[in-house]
């Protein structure tokens, strides 16, 4: 294709001619704003044509059925039950017929302004002329020089002095806008009575020095004998709160093996390399963290034969038998063990708190 | 005094007299009304997500008059009794307030969430078509680096509102989003505590992440979005080659009335789509959740669909943790590669890559016109190289969903995602670098022997040849002149050349039928157009 | 890592065996134990003609005797010789109790047809009253958790808070493999907890109480049959009853993968026809 510029080229038109129809208004607007129409058709043959009327007909049933759908969606809004009820109700379809009758009320209408777009306004091809071209040389230069001229009238580069000035005096301020919003969000994570990475709630010192207890959701104590071999469940520290989220690092699964898993488990617990584990089962029952080492979702979904912990977020899996040792998945590091103990009660306390860090790894993990 | 006469007809005449008296704004309203574009369906696609993000704004104004930011732990008193009793955050109770005492309000929420979701698919459909076109080329980079971060601002609107309303689905997802922050060297500690402002979960950061989602992304969305559409306005749509059209000028339609008036009913039939949505399918039931405890969590925990590759990235990442032995030890956690360094990647890459594009091809001049997919075979593999990446990952983020209901084992899944990852985006390089070269292959090959017409003729020598329709004029033995490409369709079927109807009339088939208008009656070429009289 | 390969895998299941054989050794193995269950097989049904049958066990109930007898063809070749269990192939089922029966076989996963991963649900291949039998001679044989009588879902008009209450005891216990929605999860190598939908309030307590195969045992000390009863309610009455109320259509309750499809299948796909149709000649 050769360019062919149009427009410009055009004659003006006296736009204040009385004999002017408004269509030759119209093209001399479009020959100021360089565009040319190249088709303009109507999608008819003549006046009223029937192909027209039938159009028109099916525009204004669109536009009907959106208003009744609207309409609907108006007076079911108003009087279908909607307050939820248990169970199989007439109020479980008031969303649904929100939806059904509010989206075909707008499918209406956007369909009917669409065939009206489409079908009786006539069928055009403009073209405009793009006037992309960049600002002339001269042009560039008048602004870089302006921009110049500028920065010479505040003569900086002629007078040093205040240039260390502005440095000296603007730096503070800047970081003075800066401090309130890193100084308030701050918040040292090692410092404090019970560093927030490194303590759980099954530490003793929170708890005034005496052993905190292995407890339900609801606070109960747990003795061994509530644990089911090849059984499992979720204990919280039995302090105030313990089951809330202000310990979100502490809930723990305590496991109870069978008698041949425990006894490997044990074997292995024994042997740990870094002897952190020793000692820490009870009989057949021991205690991991639930808090997966990788992104500290509930590592919770316990196979009891194949004695695997399964974390449905990112299928990290580690052997119960094993010291919890990631076999499968991303995570790194194995899961901690609480030390485990009965107190005089005959109840599950923590020993102490888990020696391994709890959840998700981090930079300046020990 | 004689009393004047109030003339209603002459009324808006001088009101806009007024208007222009004080603004000058006949004439760049005229260029307005009369600026031209182009017509394609793929010019559409970036149009849902206009749309979309005002049925965001419009249901998301609903939605902040009854939620409560607060994470105060209240028992929950409601409609829904299987929560009846429970203790729960104030956010979480107002979110199943708004579901259930609210009239309409779990059609909103439900309305806000597909919203949600349309303009984050419509934005990756749209960018793959800008991408694959060649739209982004000069002068348009910067409008695609706005692009990207349109998506980046998304992504962390969706994920924030995701978290809100303090469900068992959300939580689990800022417990990881926290252990993300964790993995990062050095400051990762000190990030998260400030994020949470201490341990997680504290009780902050549904109000801080509130005044995100509402006010500080919304705001820079809008400000970015009016900034890309400012910019296209500017610099005028890009639009495909073909008969008339160059790089110095735009063929389509005025924007009034027809191009508005489609605008319009699109953006009808969008809100109408949403409303469906909505209104048809569940999404996010949180009542069924139950409020977030640190305890619990769900098999088939996800994150929405567009966060679901990065999920998908860490499931597969192997265990592969470094140890700097230095001091008391240090490490950087796998996580670390796929959700910071991979996210990173995966955003700063492709906004480079129209620069990393132009200085390959050492092109630099402006382009307003699209380039076929075809030609342009290195774009389209690595364009389908990113594809292919971004969508086993995405695969591979719901992988135990797969793995449950086609019983496939779970470490197989994540296996074959893991070397998916590898072999999958060269292969899809491969297959759609060669899949171009053939195309053009037979555009090229159309375009110097003619139409294949499906008739075989037998020559005087007991030869069989099939007899080729030439496209354009033919030498003196006969045989078609070989034309040049012009960058746009070439007709490969008879019916193309109207020897035939189409198949489905009015259908599939571009406005600028590209072998009509040079030929056609009522404009008889561009060297002798006669002039329009009439509007009609 | 360790790589699980299928053979491993099934052997597992059942059998807590330690260390991990060489392949050939496996095989090896597989081939002489099938050899060995063949020729058990054999020897039990010579054994075991019905006059022999009378005299070893003396003190069963006439309802444990017909349960004796569907063991001995059915069961047998796999748990072995008055449920001592054979290595490698079926675990004892001293102790496991009539509940465990009715779960294993009134769901059809027992018996199973050939080992694998996971039992699957099938069309039990025994009546009521047989399964009854069955766990009848269980029971007798070596105890173990029953089922109780009486109701076994709560009654939510003397008791409206049992729904919350199950709710909660819920989220704690069971959605981490079975989901939010009680549609089941995958678990490691080919398992997977089973949806709830159909799961009858029977199936639900016996699951609870014995355990079955991945399952952990939730003993009555840890979960009362009060609190059993409870969950159950809140599966009958909130997962499987109770219609959803957001829309005709709940996606399967999968969570975002299959809103994530929606969109693109029905939201998308319905959008870019629409603009085809706008854009496209009229």
């Amino acid at each position: 294709m050769t360019a062919v510029h149009h427009g410009e080229a055009g004659t003006p038109v006296d736009v204040n001619d009385p004999h002017l129809t408004r269509f030759d208004i119209v093209k001399e607007g479009l020959r100021r704003d360089d565009i040319e129409i190249v088709t303009y058709e109507s999608h008819f043959h003549g006046q009223n044509s029937k192909a027209e009327r039938r159009i028109v007909r099916n525009i204004a049933f669109l536009l009907l059925l959106s208003g009744l759908f609207t309409a609907a969606f108006l007076v079911f809004y108003i009087v279908w039950p909607w307050e939820f009820e248990l169970g199989h109700t007439r109020s479980d379809y008031y969303t649904p017929i929100l939806g059904i009758t509010l989206g075909l009320g707008l499918l209406s209408l956007g369909f009917a302004i669409l065939a009206w777009a489409k079908k009786l306004l006539p069928h055009e091809l403009s073209i405009q002329q793009r006037h992309g071209d960049p600002s002339s040389d001269d042009e560039r230069l008048i602004t870089g020089q302006t921009m110049m001229y500028v920065a010479d009238e505040l003569g900086v580069a002629r007078r040093p002095l205040l240039k260390g000035a502005i440095a000296i005096g603007a730096a503070p301020l800047g970081l003075a806008v800066a401090a309130p919003l890193v100084g308030g969000l701050i918040k040292d994570p090692h410092k404090g009575p019970n560093p927030m990475m490194t303590t759980t709630g099954f530490s003793s010192d929170a708890n005034g020095g005496k052993l905190v207890r292995l407890t339900r959701e609801d606070g109960s104590p747990i003795r061994p004998e509530d644990v089911s071999a090849g059984g499992q469940m979720t204990v919280y520290p039995g302090i105030p709160h313990g089951a809330t989220n202000k310990y979100a690092d502490s809930p723990t699964l305590l496991i109870h093996l069978r008698a041949d898993d425990a006894a490997e488990t044990r074997k292995n617990a024994e042997a740990d390399k870094n002897g952190r584990n020793v000692g820490s089962m009870w009989g057949n029952y021991v205690a991991y963290s639930k808090i997966c080492t990788h992104a500290g979702c509930p590592a919770s979904l316990y196979e009891q034969q194949t004695n695997r912990l399964l974390c449905p977020c990112h299928q990290s899996q580690f052997n119960i038998k094993d010291n919890a040792q990631p076999i499968f998945g991303p995570a790194t590091r194995r899961l901690p063990m609480l030390p485990l103990t009965v107190d005089e009660e005959g109840f599950f306390v923590a020993a102490e708190d888990y020696k391994d860090v709890v959840g998700p790894d981090f930079w300046e993990r020990p | 005094m004689k009393r004047r006469k109030i003339d209603l007809a002459e009324a808006p005449k001088n009101f806009a007299k007024g208007v222009d008296d004080r603004f000058q704004a006949a004439t760049p309203l005229r260029g307005l009304l009369n600026k031209v574009f182009p017509d394609h369906w793929s010019f559409l696609l970036g149009e849902i997500a206009l749309f979309s993000f005002i049925v965001l704004l419009l249901s998301g104004v609903f939605l902040t008059l009854f939620f409560d930011p607060s994470m105060k732990e209240v028992p929950y008193d409601g409609s829904y009794l299987a929560l009846k009793g429970t203790m729960m955050s104030a956010a979480y109770e107002s979110s199943l307030h708004l579901s259930f005492e609210v009239r309409g309000g779990l059609f909103m929420r439900q309305l806000h969430h597909w919203a949600a979701l349309l303009f984050m698919a419509s934005i990756i459909v749209h960018m793959a078509r800008v991408f694959f076109t060649g739209a982004f080329r000069k002068p348009r980079e910067i409008n695609w680096v706005i692009g990207v971060l349109l998506f980046l601002l998304g992504f962390f609107a969706g994920f924030t509102g995701y978290s809100l309303p303090d469900d068992g689905l959300s939580g689990t997802g800022l417990r990881i989003a926290s252990a993300i922050m964790l993995t990062l060297p050095v400051i990762g500690t000190w990030l998260s505590a400030a994020i949470f402002g201490g341990e997680f979960p504290g009780e902050l950061i549904i109000g801080r992440f509130y005044i995100a989602h509402v006010l500080l992304i919304p705001g820079i969305l809008l400000g970015l979005i009016a900034a890309h559409l400012g910019i296209v306005f500017k610099q005028k749509h890009t639009q495909w080659p073909g008969p008339l059209r160059t790089n110095e000028n735009v063929v389509g339609e005025r924007m009034f009335p027809r191009y508005a008036m489609k605008q319009g009913g699109f953006f009808m039939a969008v809100f109408g789509v949403i409303a469906l949505l909505a209104g048809l399918f569940q999404i996010n039931p949180i009542w069924l959740f139950g409020p977030y405890r640190a305890a619990e969590v769900s098999s088939a925990s996800q994150p929405d669909f567009y966060v679901m590759f990065m999920d998908g990235l860490v499931r597969l990442m192997p265990n592969w943790q470094i140890y700097i032995p230095f001091g008391d030890g240090y490490s950087i956690p796998p996580m670390f590669w796929p959700a910071v360094v991979g996210l990173g990647a995966l955003f700063t890459l492709p906004m480079a890559y129209p620069w990393l594009e132009a200085r390959k091809l050492k092109d630099k001049r402006s382009h307003h016109l699209l380039e076929r997919p075809r030609d342009n075979p290195e774009r389209v593999g690595i364009g389908m190289m990113a594809l292919t990446f971004f969508l086993v990952a995405t695969i591979s983020g719901g992988n135990d969903v797969i793995a449950d209901k086609f019983h496939i084992s779970l470490n197989a899944m994540t296996w074959a995602g893991r070397i998916g990852l590898l072999l999958l985006p060269p292969l899809a390089y491969y297959i759609s670098v060669r899949i171009c070269l053939g195309l053009q292959q037979h555009d090229r090959q159309v375009l110097a022997h003619g139409v294949e017409t499906g008739i075989i003729k037998r020559l005087p020598n007991g030869q069989f040849v099939e007899v080729h329709q030439p496209l354009g004029p033919v030498d003196d033995h006969g045989h078609p002149i070989p034309l040049e490409y012009a960058g746009w369709v070439v007709p490969k079927k008879m019916n193309r050349l109207g020897a035939l109807a189409p198949a489905i009339k009015g259908f599939f088939y571009p406005v600028e039928k590209p072998a009509d208008i040079p030929v056609s009656p009522a404009v008889g070429g561009p060297a002798k157009r006669e002039e329009i009289k009439s509007g009609r | 890592m360790t790589s699980d390969t299928p053979a491993r895998r099934r052997a597992r299941v059942f059998s807590r065996r330690r260390g991990a054989p060489s392949r050939a050794r496996r095989r090896l193995g597989a081939a002489v134990r099938m050899l060995a269950a063949l020729v058990l097989a054999g020897g039990v049904y010579t054994a075991f003609t019905p006059g022999a049958f009378a005299e070893d066990n003396v003190q069963l109930s006439a309802v444990a005797r017909e349960g004796k007898a569907l063991y001995d063809t059915s069961c047998i070749s796999c748990h072995g010789r008055d449920g001592q269990g054979v290595e490698d192939r079926g675990p004892s089922l001293i102790g496991v109790g009539s509940a465990s029966v009715e779960f294993q076989v009134g769901t059809g996963r027992m018996p199973m047809t050939r080992q694998e991963a996971q039992a699957e649900q099938k069309p039990p291949q025994f009546n009521d009253a047989q399964t009854e039998q069955l766990g009848q001679y269980i029971q007798e044989l070596g105890g173990g958790p029953e089922l109780p009588d009486g109701p076994l879902v709560a009654n939510l008009e003397s008791d409206p808070d049992a729904l919350a209450r199950g709710g909660e005891l819920f989220r704690v216990n069971c959605t981490s493999c079975h989901g939010f929605g009680g549609g089941g999860g995958a678990l490691s190598s080919g398992k997977f907890a089973p949806s709830l939908s159909d799961a009858t309030a029977e199936e639900l307590y016996a699951a609870m109480l014995t355990g079955p195969q991945n399952m952990p045992v939730f003993g009555d000390n840890q979960l009362t049959p009060e609190q059993k009863k409870q969950i159950i309610t809140y599966i009958s009455v909130q997962l499987q009853d109770d219609k959803d109320p957001g829309g005709l259509f709940n996606l399967g309750r999968y969570g975002p993968s299959t809103e994530g499809m929606a969109i693109f299948l029905v939201g998308i796909t319905l959008l870019v026809f629409t603009s085809l149709w706008i854009a496209g000649k009229s």
